[in-house]
């Protein structure tokens, strides 16, 4: 912990220098949300309902799903999503020979603190669209809502680990992260939205979709009880799956080098 | 005159064979940036799908949009110029410095790296086309060789003029370090106006005719249109018209700025 805390200090001085990035990424941000919405309005023009959620049940949505990609880009993208770039360089053995562990020196080693901002401005997003809904969630749809996106968050963070580890097996896997942004569009739009034939691929065979329809179902009240507590349970399998793969994607490396 | 043909010929030829075997080192990015490619329609699709269920949206059958939206999705691959990011990377690096003393003007590689990629990414989707035809005959287009050569041409058109605007996005860099900021801009406004989200008949009348005054309609949405047969008659004339108005603009304006660019670049160097 008190390694992290020294290497995030370093981190947010060396980002702190560079101030007009910070108004560059947020700008983007705030055209990446016009566009999800003017989307939005677009297909609104034609429907009434996607999927059964009207306009702004999809914008609280679209608010969750800015601040998981927030997450993403702050701290996934920066850091595990460079462990290809480390395997190939062989600058991995370097953190391999560190005293700390490695899967949580590898996933928090930097920090695009800027990105951070993505986060708040996602969840601002959907705390506007639950006014227009006059809907206001209660303690325990606010408590569901945040473990629900601990549990997305680590979904999130297992998918990664899983694509990243590809890369000790195959080292041309540079852009694999591409996969996962192709992925993740899908889940601007709540699962229920989708025909089924893409359902089966979002949520089955890459479980993306609920990450954002989830907690933000949590937010309007059309969470079941039994869905959090899967959710909360597919959230911690997903941690010790990360653990368990990290765990035999390190043994390959040494075995490999040696 | 002959002659002259075929240096070229042998110029694009080496420059061809030369960007086919670079791709080849990189068959899994390939893959992964067609994907990529593929997603964003295949959702837009799914989300229209959906709407239609209930019965046609503006004239469009759940048919005419999956139609719509694999034409898209070919069209996409067949006229995307990657060239912005390559031309800013290169101005950024120096990497340039090495292409401007070669005998052929560096857009000729582009040109020629575009031609190869093409080749390739389209030949997968028209394979995937096929197969997925195969099994959901939704999909399948009437073949009709007319529809066919109509559609090339406009796609050739197409493909120089989006060519033209990212490889002068590109040359900002130049003058801007954000010079790919400015091709996210555009990639985000072509969304709506090039059709990509949905046919443009589809917007509000209002947007739909500020994109009937620019060039966003004549990259992507007019050849779609011409092979799923939206457009038909005098209105395939009319987008000829347009698509060779732009390309004439746009090719203007990247002259002008590779000239200006150039200029600056040699006296930032020297």
């Amino acid at each position: 912990m008190r390694v992290l805390g020294a290497l995030w200090k370093l981190n947010a001085a060396e980002e702190l220098q560079y101030r007009a990035n910070f108004v560059a990424s947020f700008a983007s941000t705030c055209f990446y949300l016009l566009t999800a919405l003017l989307t939005l309005s677009l297909f609104f023009r034609h429907a009434t309902s996607l999927g059964g959620w009207d306009f702004w049940e999809v914008v609280v949505l679209l608010g969750v799903f800015n601040a998981l990609s927030g997450l993403v880009e702050a701290i996934l993208r920066p850091g595990i999503g460079d462990l290809a770039a480390q395997v190939r360089s062989g600058n991995l053995d370097l953190v391999l020979s560190r005293p700390v562990d490695a899967q949580v020196f590898v996933t928090f080693r930097h920090i695009d603190i800027w990105r951070l901002a993505d986060i708040l401005l996602g969840l601002g997003v959907s705390t506007y669209a639950l006014e227009h809904l006059g809907h206001f969630p209660n303690a325990i749809q606010i408590f569901a809502f945040f473990v629900t996106l601990v549990a997305a968050a680590l979904v999130v963070y297992a998918i990664w680990v899983t694509l990243m580890s590809l890369a000790f097996w195959f080292v041309s896997v540079e852009n694999i992260a591409t996969l996962f942004d192709a992925v993740f569009e899908g889940a601007r739009y709540p699962v229920s939205a989708y025909p089924t034939a893409l359902r089966f691929l979002f949520f089955y065979l890459l479980p993306v979709a609920w990450t954002t329809t989830i907690p933000a179902s949590a937010l309007t009240g059309r969470l079941s009880l039994p869905t959090a507590l899967a959710s909360a349970g597919v959230g911690l399998g997903a941690l010790v799956f990360s653990r368990l793969l990290w765990r035999a994607a390190i043994r390959r490396y040494t075995g490999a080098s040696s | 005159m002959t002659a002259g043909v075929r240096i070229w010929a042998r110029r694009y030829s080496a420059l061809m064979r030369n960007a086919w075997m670079v791709d080849l080192q990189y068959r899994a990015s390939i893959v992964l940036w067609i994907m990529w490619g593929v997603m964003e329609p295949a959702i837009a699709l799914g989300i229209w799908w959906s709407i239609a269920g209930q019965g046609a949206v503006g004239g469009y059958t759940r048919t005419d949009f999956a139609r719509y939206f694999f034409a898209l999705t070919l069209i996409n691959q067949l006229t995307i110029a990657w060239d912005s990011w390559y031309l800013d990377r290169w101005i950024r690096e120096g990497d340039l410095n090495f292409k401007l003393p070669r005998p052929v003007h560096p857009v000729h590689e582009a040109i020629a790296d575009n031609i190869a990629y093409k080749a390739r990414s389209a030949t997968v989707l028209l394979v995937i086309w096929t197969v997925v035809s195969l099994v959901w005959p939704v999909v399948r287009l009437p073949f009709d060789l007319k529809t066919i050569a109509i559609t090339a041409a406009a796609v050739i058109l197409a493909a120089m003029l989006r060519f033209l605007i990212s490889f002068t996005t590109g040359l900002l860099a130049f003058w801007t370090t954000r010079a790919t900021s400015i091709m996210e801009l555009h990639a985000g406004i072509s969304l709506f106006l090039a059709g990509r989200i949905a046919p443009l008949s589809l917007l509000p009348p209002v947007v739909a005719g500020i994109a009937s005054w620019l060039w966003f309609p004549y990259m992507l949405a007019f050849p779609v249109d011409v092979l799923t047969k939206a457009t038909t008659g005098h209105a395939i004339l009319l987008g000829f018209r347009g698509q060779v108005i732009w390309i004439a603009i746009w090719l203007v304006l990247c002259r002008t700025a590779w000239k200006a660019g150039i200029k600056r670049y040699g006296a930032a160097g020297g």
